[in-house]
Order: C-alpha cells, then structure tokens, then sequence
C-alpha cells in the first residue's frame, strides 16, 4: 500500500507558466523570479474566481457564462470598444480552441468548386 | 466667439465639480492644519471628472449585465468590490437610504391616509351641505 499523498492546491504546471512567462519576456530570467511569477498565477486565479463569482450573481446566474467573463476582460482593460473579445481570441489562442469559441460556417463553404 | 453646446455644457460641470472640490479640500485643510494650493485643487478636479467617465462607463456596464436599463445600488456596490473598506462604506450608507427610503414612504401612507380620512370627511361635509342646499332649494 502507497502512502495517502499529501492533498496540494491545483495549481497549473510549473513548467507550463515557465513555457509561457519566457515566450512573452524574451529576456533571461533568474530561477526565483519564477518562484514569484507561480505565486502571482496562484493569487491571479484566486482572484478571477471571486470576480466571477460576483459577476454571474449579479447576473442572477449560477452559472459563469462567457458574458460574465467579457465583462472581467472588460474591468481589466482587455477588452475595449476598439479589441474586441474575438480579436483577442483569433490572437492567443491555437486553432482547435478558436474553433470552439467562434463557431465557423465550414459546411458548404466550398473553396475549390468542382465541375 | 461661439462653442458648441457639448463644450460649454462641459465647462459648467468642470466648473461645478471643481467648486465642490474647493469646499471639501477646505474643509479637509481647517481639519489637518495643511494648505492645498490653487493647482493641487485644480488637479483633484481633474482627477474626478475624468473618474466619473470611468465610473459612468462601469455602472453602465454592470446594468445591462443584469439585464436592466437603470442603474441601482447593487451595480454601486460591484463598483465598489475592489477595495474591502470602500465596499463596507458604501454598503452602509446604502442601508441608510433604504431605511429612510422606507420611513418616507410610511410617512407618506400615513400621510395619505390622513389625507383620505380628511377627503372623505370632507366629501361627507360637502354631501351633507349640498342636501342640505338641495332641501333649501326644494
């Protein structure tokens, strides 16, 4: 029988945040500056949780929708009249996620017309 | 030499926010023993009209994520969630209007009441003058 792991608080993979944090800063960073970054994730979710939570209650929700979310982006300052949430989209994230958050017509849509 | 209507609108609300800014910061500078100099209190007033922009957008927001066209004390108050002690405050003085929100308005039913009372013993008086002007004229 193993030993009754130790119950952690979830928390994104280090080395993901690492992945990320280096491709944006595109400078060499020091080993505990990262150590700070993590802690940052961990307060930044903690707080769009709260956030959200107040928002979709103020919606009269129990449910967080994706309006709840585009207001957050909004108060952030992501989101502007001028950067819409879908241009943001279309900029960050890969292919398969766009897809699923900006429904493309693909039927029927047909490039090549054959004869 | 002529402006246009939103420019000098926006004078006199400058012009007003800055007014009461003067107050206030004399009242804050009687209470501290300190000076504020003509500059500081311009700039305050700056600060506040251009915060009221930010305000005004935010509330606005709020409402309509609550599907409502009228801005209430509910979008003040997620206005104020940032920041613990302004959140209390405001919370608290909310609670004072509607406490005297709710006292006017029984004051006012008390007051319609009486006034009813009144109306109909009124109307009774006139009812019983005109039968007694009826019975005069037959």
């Amino acid at each position: 029988a193993t030993a009754p792991r130790r119950k952690r608080e979830p928390a994104l993979p280090s080395s993901l945040v690492k992945k990320i944090f280096s491709h944006y800063v595109k400078v060499p960073v020091a080993r505990d500056a990262f150590k700070v970054v993590e802690k940052c994730v961990e307060v930044y979710f903690r707080q769009l949780s709260n956030d959200l939570e107040a928002y979709t209650m103020h919606a009269r929700r129990k449910t967080v929708e994706e309006a709840d979310l585009e207001l957050l982006m909004r108060r952030q300052g992501l989101v502007t009249d001028k950067m819409p949430l879908h241009v943001l989209i279309e900029r960050h994230l890969p292919l398969e996620h766009r897809k699923l958050l900006i429904p493309v017509a693909m039927s029927g849509n047909k490039v090549i017309p054959h004869k | 030499r002529e402006e246009p209507a939103k420019d000098s609108s926006q004078y006199r609300l400058k012009a007003a926010v800055h007014y009461t800014v003067g107050c206030l910061c004399q009242e804050v500078a009687e209470d501290k023993g300190i000076q504020f100099s003509k500059q500081t209190i311009a700039a305050i007033s700056e600060i506040t009209f251009r915060q009221c922009e930010n305000f005004a957008k935010d509330l606005e927001m709020f409402a309509r994520h609550g599907k409502r066209t009228v801005i209430n004390s509910e979008d003040v108050k997620l206005l104020a969630r940032r920041s613990s002690s302004l959140l209390r405050y405001i919370t608290q003085k909310s609670e004072e209007l509607a406490l005297n929100n709710l006292e006017q308005k029984e004051r006012k039913k008390k007051k319609s009441s009486a006034a009813k009372g009144r109306t109909t013993s009124d109307e009774q008086v006139e009812a019983v003058m005109a039968e007694s002007e009826d019975s005069n004229m037959a």
